[in-house]
């Protein structure tokens, strides 16, 4: 399958991902138990579209109901919300820590793609972090050196990592 | 001096949003509709557009009787295939079942308010009517 249509093979949409949190999110003050009002509340919808979304997450066998249309989060919905969060957590972390990217704009982007990236991947990164952030002194000197490097495009806007096309320059004028 | 609408009008507003994404669903429900039964369920789809309007529309004029304008948020993408009446009628009382239960939650906050005590009383006994009834066909 070619990659882009994996956002829509994704088992765990974004949407999927979200109501799930904020079941976890409300549930934590109600023993794991939330109301579809309070999920509402939660992710700013309506009623109406949190009942008919949470039909397909008990489909997928993510949440449980019960007699009075309380809901809360099956064990597999569990370990979705856990893999989601420590997707989520390794990524901000990436972005703010090592990338340096300012710690709102990190919460944002990690937001889009905590329920995207594998499994592999992320723990890939977790693995890269600690490496990063342990003692070894070669990763405190390249931390250091790449908080200090100040990137100048090449004048022939070639270079390893752009291979004809300067990629910079080209985010820049998207503007995204 | 006149009691803080603010809070009320937002309850109102939130239950405009659920009628109208209501109405919305409906109004696509009744194009995802196959099967035998299409031509009875269409009816009863095209009836629900009919009558959740109607009630985004009363509840537009309470919220201007409290000297404000409705304000609407709606997110909101409609996919699914073709469906099948009972699919359909289940989705349908997913979506009465919460609106009965809005207006039953926002009753309290105006109770002693005889104009809108009476418009939210008049709108739980219709949807009430409304969950019976689907639930009978589902039956």
């Amino acid at each position: 399958m070619e990659t882009w249509k994996e956002f829509e093979a994704n088992e765990l949409t974004h949407s999927a991902a979200h109501h799930l949190l904020a079941i976890y999110e409300v549930g934590l003050e109600y023993g794991g138990w939330a109301r579809v009002s309070d999920i509402a509340r939660e992710l700013s919808i309506t009623r109406g579209s949190v009942s008919i979304n949470l039909r397909s997450l008990k489909k997928r066998g993510w949440v449980e109901t019960d007699e009075h249309h309380m809901v809360k989060l099956s064990p597999k919905g569990q370990k979705a919300v856990q893999a989601v969060m420590a997707k989520k957590a390794v990524v901000m972390a990436f972005l703010s820590r090592v990338l340096n990217v300012p710690e709102a704009q990190a919460e944002i982007d990690s937001c889009k793609v905590e329920h995207l990236i594998s499994q592999p991947t992320g723990e890939q990164l977790v693995h890269f972090m600690r490496f990063l952030v342990s003692e070894d002194p070669l990763a405190k000197e390249v931390l250091a050196r790449f908080k200090n490097f100040h990137d100048r495009c090449p004048d022939s806007k070639t270079c390893d990592v752009c291979h004809g096309h300067c990629l910079i320059e080209e985010l820049q004028h998207a503007g995204l | 001096m006149k009691p803080d609408r603010t809070e009320i009008v937002e309850d109102l507003n939130r239950l405009m949003a659920e009628e109208l994404e209501a109405f919305l669903r409906y109004f696509q429900m009744r194009y995802r509709l196959r099967g035998v039964d299409r031509l009875a369920a269409d009816k009863l789809f095209e009836e629900g557009t009919r009558e959740t309007l109607e009630h985004a529309e009363a509840i537009a004029k309470q919220i201007r009787a409290l000297g404000h304008i409705p304000r609407l948020k709606i997110e909101l993408e409609l996919r699914g295939g073709a469906t099948n009446l009972q699919e359909a009628l289940a989705e349908m009382l997913e979506v009465e079942r919460q609106a009965l239960d809005a207006y039953k939650e926002v009753l309290p906050r105006v109770t002693g308010d005889t104009m809108l005590e009476d418009f939210i009383r008049k709108q739980i006994s219709v949807e009430t009517e409304h969950v019976q009834e689907i639930a009978t066909l589902l039956e």
